[in-house]
C-alpha cells in the first residue's frame, strides 16, 4: 500500500517526482480521495443554467454530479443518484426540468432536492420519511463572479483562503465583458487522452514546451500563426535562424501563490497595432461603458495562462475556461469551454471562437501536438529506462514578488511544477 | 449538374484527401470558402458556438501549412485515410448559382497502432467557376460530434 506518508513523501523529492504519481493505479484511486474528494473543484459557471429548472451533469472525481438552478434562483449542487435504488435521476448533459423524475420507480424530486412525490405511497414503510430522502446536496459550494467551486469534503481549507489568490485571474477575464460578466454558452471543446491528469495540469502553465511542442504553429520568421482577433501575427517565440528560443519568451514570468494554483504572464504581442473592425469595435464599446482609461487598462494583457488548481484553467491569450477530468490513472478528458463577453459585439465573440476551434478543438493546431506529447510521456513513464522525472529547472531561483504576494520564476522553468506537487503532497498526506 | 458529375467530385475530393494531397484539396475551395465539421448535433451556426473545425481560407492555409510542417509531431507518424462517400443526393440550393450536395461519409483512420472511425452526413455547396466546380461550402456533421475526440489531425 502507498498510504503512509513516508511512502508518499518519498515520491516527491526536490527537483524531482517519481514516476508512479503517473502510473500507479493506486496511486490515482488515493488523489481522487485526497484531492479531488477533499479540494475546492470547478463544477462550471452559473451562466450554463441561467434559468429556473436549467441544469447541467458533470462528473466530479468520477462521481456523477447535477448543478442545478432552483425556482428561489440560487445554484444547488447535487449528487445524481435517486435515493430510492441509485438511478441517476438527470440523463441529460444539459436541459431543463423543474422536477428531477427518477426514471425508474418515478420518484419525483424538486429542483434543490427535495422528494416531493413517491408513486404507491401507501407501500411507504411505516417508518419512511420523505424529508430524510432528497438528493443529496455537495458537501460545500463557493461562487465567486459566476465560477461555482465545490468541494467533496465536509472540512478543509475555505472557499476564501483558496480561491482568494486567484481571483484576479477571474476578474481579468470577466472584466473584458463590457457588462461585465461571462456567459460559458457558447458550446464546448472536448477532448480525450491516454495520460494521466497531471500532465495536462502541469502543461497549462509550461513555457518551455511551446517553441518545440508547437514548431509546426510557427513560420519561417520564427512567429505562430496570429492566435487573437485583430493581431497580424501571433507570438516570437523561436530566434530567426531557428534553433533557439526567442529572447522575449525566454523573459516571461511565472508565478506561484500556494495551493497549486500559479499564472504565467502576458504573451508579448504588438498590443499597439491590434486593430480590426470587430476589435475596434469592442474596444469603443468597451469604453464607452467603463470609460476609456479603464478599458485601456483591461486590454492591457497581463496573463496568459492561470491554473486554479486542481482542475481548471483560464486563458487570456485565446480566451478559454479549461476543465481537467480525471477519468483513470491513464486516461484524461478535459472540456474547453469558450466564454462570450456579455455586452460585446457579436462579431468580437465570433472571432474568439473562431481561434479557440484552431487552438483548443481536438481538432486545433496548438492543443494536439499537446495531446501528442502527454500519450508519448505516460507510454515513455512505463519503461523501467529510469524512476524520476526532473522538474529540476531553476530550483533554487525562485524570489519572492512582494507586490503580488506570489513567488516568481522564469516561466521556462519548472517552478509552478515543484509548486503543483508541494500541494499534490499536502492533499495527499491530509496536511492541505 | 447531375448526379454523375456530384458523385465524380466528392471521389475526387475524397481520394486527395486519402492520398495525403492537402494543398491540391484547398485548391478545391473558393476563395471565400469554408470547411465546417460542428460541435453540436444540427448546430445552427458557426459563429456564435464552438466547432471542431471551422476554416476559413485564411485558416485553412495555416492548417495546410503545419500538415506539411516535418515536426507536426501529432502527424508523426501520419494518418491514413479511407473515406467512403455514398447515399449522395442532390438537394435544393439556396441560391440560384449554387449546387447542393448531401452524402453519407464513413473515413476510417489508422495511426500508430489505433484505427478508429468517423461516420456522418455532409453537405457540399459548389459553384461552377470556370472549367470545374469549386466548394463554397462543405459541412461535415459527425453523428458523435458532441463526443470527447482524441486529438484528430486530418480533415474528414
Ligand atoms: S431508483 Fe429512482 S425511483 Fe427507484
Ligand atoms: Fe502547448
Amino acid at each position: 500500500m502507498h498510504n503512509g506518508s513516508s511512502d508518499l513523501t518519498a515520491l516527491i523529492q526536490p527537483g524531482r517526482v517519481h514516476r508512479r504519481v503517473y502510473i500507479d493505479p493506486e496511486i490515482f484511486e488515493l488523489e481522487m480521495e485526497r484531492i479531488f474528494g477533499r479540494a475546492w473543484l470547478f463544477a462550471g459557471h452559473t451562466s450554463q443554467v441561467p434559468k429556473p429548472g436549467d441544469y447541467i451533469t458533470i462528473e466530479l472525481a468520477r462521481q456523477p454530479v447535477i448543478m442545478i438552478r432552483h425556482s428561489d434562483n440560487s445554484i444547488k449542487l447535487l449528487f445524481n443518484r435517486c435515493s430510492h435504488r441509485g438511478a441517476r435521476v438527470a440523463p441529460l448533459r444539459s436541459a431543463s426540468a423543474p422536477r428531477l423524475v427518477c426514471c425508474y420507480h418515478g420518484w419525483t424530486y424538486d429542483s434543490d432536492g427535495t422528494l416531493l412525490n413517491v408513486p404507491v405511497p401507501e407501500g411507504c414503510a411505516a417508518t419512511f420519511d420523505k424529508r430524510q430522502f432528497g438528493l443529496s446536496p455537495l458537501p460545500r459550494m463557493g461562487i465567486y463572479r459566476g465560477f461555482v467551486f465545490t468541494s467533496l469534503g465536509q472540512t478543509g481549507i475555505s472557499f476564501e483562503d483558496h480561491i482568494g489568490p486567484m481571483k484576479s485571474s477571474i476578474d481579468d477575464l470577466v472584466d473584458r465583458a463590457p457588462d461585465g460578466e461571462l456567459a460559458l454558452d457558447a458550446g464546448r471543446h472536448r477532448y480525450v487522452f491516454e495520460g494521466n491528469w497531471k500532465l495536462q495540469v502541469e502543461n497549462v502553465l509550461d513555457s518551455y514546451h511551446v517553441p518545440f511542442s508547437h514548431a509546426s504553429t510557427v513560420n519561417d520568421k520564427g512567429v505562430q500563426f496570429a492566435r487573437r482577433e485583430g493581431d497580424k501575427a501571433g507570438a516570437a517565440v523561436v530566434d530567426a535562424d531557428k534553433n533557439r528560443t526567442a529572447a522575449p519568451w525566454k523573459q516571461r514570468r511565472s508565478y506561484v501563490s500556494g495551493n497549486g494554483h500559479g499564472w504565467t504572464s502576458n504573451t508579448l504581442l504588438d498590443d499597439g497595432k491590434r486593430s480590426s473592425p470587430a476589435f475596434d469595435e469592442y474596444r469603443r464599446v468597451l469604453a464607452q461603458k467603463i470609460g476609456a482609461e479603464r478599458a485601456r487598462q483591461i486590454l492591457t494583457p497581463r496573463l496568459h495562462n492561470s491554473l486554479i488548481y486542481p482542475n481548471m484553467s483560464i486563458m487570456g491569450l485565446n480566451i478559454h475556461v479549461r476543465v481537467i477530468n480525471p477519468v483513470a490513472v491513464d486516461r484524461t478528458e478535459v472540456t474547453i469551454f469558450p466564454v462570450r463577453l456579455v455586452g460585446a459585439p457579436a462579431a468580437m465573440n465570433f472571432g474568439n471562437i473562431r481561434l479557440l476551434n484552431v487552438t483548443h478543438s481536438a481538432a486545433s493546431f496548438v492543443q494536439t501536438d499537446d495531446l501528442e506529447s502527454f500519450v508519448r510521456v505516460q507510454s515513455g513513464l512505463r519503461s523501467q529506462g529510469g524512476d524520476w522525472v526532473d522538474i529540476s529547472r531553476g530550483l533554487g531561483e525562485e524570489e519572492p514578488d512582494r507586490e503580488l504576494n506570489a513567488t516568481r520564476e522564469l516561466a521556462t522553468h519548472e517552478m509552478v511544477v515543484r509548486a503543483q506537487y508541494r500541494a499534490w503532497l499536502d492533499y495527499m498526506r491530509g496536511t492541505a | 449538374m447531375d448526379a454523375g458529375e456530384a458523385e465524380r467530385f466528392l471521389f475526387y475530393e475524397a481520394r486527395l484527401l486519402d492520398e495525403r494531397r492537402f494543398r491540391e484539396w484547398m485548391g478545391l475551395f473558393a476563395e471565400n470558402g469554408t470547411y465546417w465539421v460542428p460541435a453540436v448535433p444540427g448546430q445552427e451556426s458557426p459563429f456564435d458556438q464552438a466547432s471542431l473545425f471551422y476554416d476559413d481560407r485564411e485558416l485553412m492555409q495555416t492548417r495546410i501549412a503545419r500538415l506539411e510542417h516535418p515536426r507536426i509531431h501529432i502527424q508523426t507518424p501520419p494518418s491514413r485515410t479511407a473515406h467512403l462517400i455514398g447515399n449522395i443526393t442532390l438537394e435544393d440550393s439556396v441560391t440560384l448559382d449554387e449546387y447542393a450536395v448531401a452524402s453519407t461519409v464513413i473515413m476510417v483512420e489508422y495511426r500508430n497502432e489505433k484505427q478508429r472511425i468517423f461516420a456522418g452526413r455532409q453537405h457540399h455547396r459548389l459553384r461552377r467557376e470556370g472549367e470545374g466546380l469549386k466548394i463554397v461550402q462543405k459541412r461535415v456533421d459527425l453523428i458523435n460530434c458532441d463526443a470527447a475526440f482524441e486529438a484528430m489531425a486530418v480533415p474528414i
